[in-house]
């Protein structure tokens, strides 16, 4: 099974961490080989960058495409007037040895080998090349070449404008660091994620991991100052106790979430002829992520999901919830949905029923926990009883954390009569964020309405407030984000 | 002798499993409480070590072929006179011959018949990706169906010890379930600390089983033993 070659660059940590500052932050970028094919993807990814870009083709069929969007281009490397501190490859796989040896003879700091056909392909010649461009990286004279890949699409740093997707977005960049095996799930993660108010810092794209590992990646997100929250997409790694150590630091300092793909006996198939990646047992897996204190997940969706709870949140350690729907029957589910995370609906202190006793409604409605509050507060257009329903649960000393449903379907009837409503709503709801000690979360679901879930999810998110597409997603997510916390704090 | 020497001897000998008196004297040796045995060649021998640890004792085959003792009649309880221990070394020496004419006897361990506690294994093995993993679950026969332990990589933490435990569907058994005594998780933790500091102070050592471990609401015990080494 071992066919994936060999990995780590022989470098001593500092000076890859070093080197892969660089490369994360470059001044100048090369790309190498890129054609009409692929609609010119790297260039016209890299037209956001804030440093100087060049271009490295020499089929005279596609240089006039390429000096249309206003690039230089040099017939080699060697050619380029300049430092090159980040290189793209995208040339055929039996060229990139060459292409690899100017990139160490330009001395750049690391090179994106977006080239496939390697170890993936599960075919000698694949296995080959991928054992000699490892080779060649790792025994470049001057401590080695950075090689990311093959089989990956590399580096996006989002204030440089340096991207991997011309979809992407480029600038007002955020604090979260996206280390992925896949490039989909990358670029996917940095387009969802904005959507949902997840704006990335730095993240990669990594393949095969023939060099740089995803452990190396995680060091220097770890270290990254513009990086506070780090998501992974993982689908094996090569060398487990130095990433299971890594991974254990990292923690410590920064939450870490972690989804594996793969886990199911056919999906470990298939990792196989992605990225070459050897499968784990899962219950090993999954004791090893819970012992370095990282958060598991297992879509896209509940990795977007934690890490919003996470950079949203008041941080928080108790499992205590003060759950507050528009009707009955929401009522009932909200709780299932929380309880079944282990996330409680507990009854709250005498003295908070008496405050609720004087101005609740009843008829219709209920607040033994959850809170079938659509009536007392209006469907959400009573701010003044909302926010005194969430100043009772703020101050009950049963309750650690706070989540709402807020209703598109009662939203878009009342906004018709009063379409100032929302704002107010907002004010209440953001106000009672900024003064409050407990994690608070919103839910929206998309119901039928996908375009007013959508308005007033982005709202939301304007004020601080992280919205969910379900009771189960928040629920999940914020019992992760509690989790996490908890570790921080040396709990259990 | 110490652990290495034990290790050392068992495979100049060619061994890779360590007979159950060899693996409880390295355990007691790295502070894993282990209820101590000891080789009788002789029912004569047998006999002495029964005195000396008091009755009632108990009598196991002592043999490298011989992996599950009670299924070839090599194992004897509650014996608890000098005459019971004399005619059970004989039972046992005779029966192991005929259900496994090949197997080396080296004698019968002679061991102290501990009072009985909750049932829990506690083992480890290597992940070909992580190495050493420990693994702790309750014992006996539905455990095996259900399969549900915990895993933790070595070295383990205080709080990953804390955590394990906790974390099998069982651990109401633990906190005293239906009026019976709670274990000792205190106890518990501390040797699975140290089964962790021992393996990894030994990566030689490739597989480690205690079955059973008993847990008592006042300590934890490691009743039998098995140690691979590579």
């Amino acid at each position: 099974m071992a066919r994936a070659t060999e990995t780590r660059s022989d470098l001593p940590s500092r000076a890859r961490q070093q080197r892969l500052d660089r490369a994360f932050n470059p001044r100048t970028v090369a790309v190498v080989g890129d054609k009409r094919a692929i609609g010119y993807l790297w260039l016209r990814s890299m037209s956001t960058f804030q440093g100087k870009v060049y271009s490295v083709q020499i089929d005279p069929d596609e240089i006039p495409g390429i000096e249309a969007l206003g690039v230089p281009n040099y017939p080699s490397l060697l050619d380029i007037p300049d430092e090159v501190d980040y290189v793209v490859c995208a040339v055929p796989r039996q060229v990139s040895p060459r292409i690899l040896a100017d990139c160490i003879e330009k001395g750049v700091a690391a090179v994106t080998l977006f080239t496939s056909g390697f170890a993936e392909t599960e075919r000698e010649d694949g296995i080959r090349l991928q054992e000699q461009i490892g080779e060649m990286a790792r025994s470049a004279s001057g401590g080695g070449l950075l090689l990311i890949g093959p089989n990956c699409m590399g580096i996006y740093n989002r204030r440089l404008g340096l991207r991997n997707s011309w979809e992407q977005p480029a600038g007002d960049a955020g604090n979260v660091g996206f280390i992925s095996q896949s490039g989909t799930h990358c670029i996917n993660f940095s387009l969802v994620g904005d959507r949902q108010g997840i704006r990335c810092s730095k993240a990669v794209s990594f393949g095969n991991a023939v060099v740089l590992d995803a452990a190396d990646y995680l060091e220097y997100m770890a270290d990254d100052a513009e990086t506070e929250v780090i998501g992974l997409y993982l689908e094996g790694v090569k060398d487990a106790r130095r990433f299971f150590s890594v991974l254990r630091q990292a923690t410590r300092r920064k939450p870490v979430v972690v989804w594996k793909g793969g886990v199911t006996e056919a999906g470990a198939r298939a990792i196989y002829s992605h990225t070459a990646a050897l499968a784990t047992a899962p219950a090993v897996w999954d004791a090893a992520m819970r012992q370095a204190g990282a958060m598991q997940t297992e879509s896209l969706d509940e990795t977007i999901d934690a890490v919003k709870a996470l950079v949203y949140c008041t941080p928080g350690t108790g499992y205590r919830m003060g759950l507050v729907a528009m009707t009955g029957g929401q009522s009932v589910v909200i709780t299932d949905a929380f309880e079944r995370e282990g996330l409680e609906a507990p009854l709250l202190t005498a003295a908070s029923y008496e405050k609720l006793s004087g101005f609740f409604n009843i008829i219709g409605g209920s607040y033994r926990n959850p809170l079938d509050a659509g009536g007392t507060i209006g469907w959400g257009f009573l701010p003044q009883n909302l926010q005194k329903l969430l100043d009772v649960l703020d101050e009950d000393e049963n309750v650690d954390a706070i989540a709402i449903e807020v209703s598109a379907g009662f939203l878009a009837r009342r906004m018709r009569e009063n379409p100032g409503i929302l704002d107010a709503l907002l004010d209440t709801l953001s106000a009672h964020r900024e003064r409050s000690q407990k994690p608070f979360i919103a839910i929206t679901h998309p119901g039928h309405l996908e375009d007013v879930t959508a308005m007033v999810r982005s709202r939301l998110l304007e004020r601080n407030i992280p919205p969910f597409a379900s009771f189960e997603a928040g629920a999940k997510a914020l019992r992760r984000a509690i989790d996490h916390w908890r570790f921080r704090e040396g709990l259990d | 002798m110490s652990i290495v020497d034990v290790i050392d001897r068992a495979k100049s000998e060619g061994r890779a499993v360590l007979t159950e008196i060899e693996s409880k004297q390295i355990l007691e040796e790295a502070g894993i409480p282990t209820a101590s045995a000891r080789l009788a060649r002789t029912a004569d021998e047998a006999v002495e070590a029964a005195a000396e640890f008091g009755y009632p004792v108990v009598l196991k085959i002592v043999s490298p072929d011989v992996t599950h003792k009670s299924d070839v009649g090599g194992v004897k309880l509650g014996l608890d006179s000098a005459e019971a221990v004399a005619a059970a070394f004989q039972e046992i020496t005779k029966a192991v011959k005929r259900q496994q004419p090949d197997a080396r006897i080296e004698g019968v361990a002679v061991q102290k018949m501990v009072r009985p506690g909750i049932e829990v294994i506690v083992g480890m093995s290597k992940d070909p990706q992580f190495g050493p993993v420990l693994m702790f679950g309750l014992g006996g026969v539905l455990v095996e169906v259900l399969k549900d332990v915990a895993f933790r990589i070595v070295p383990l933490e205080p709080r990953d010890v804390r955590q394990m435990i906790r974390e099998i569907k069982g651990f109401p058994v633990l906190e005293g379930f239906r009026g019976q005594e709670p274990a000792d998780l205190e106890a518990l933790e501390k040797l699975l600390l140290k089964v962790s500091a021992f393996v990894e102070a030994h990566p030689e050592i490739e597989e480690l089983d205690l079955n059973p471990v008993f847990a008592y609401k006042d300590g934890a015990l490691a009743v039998d033993a098995r140690i691979v080494v590579g």
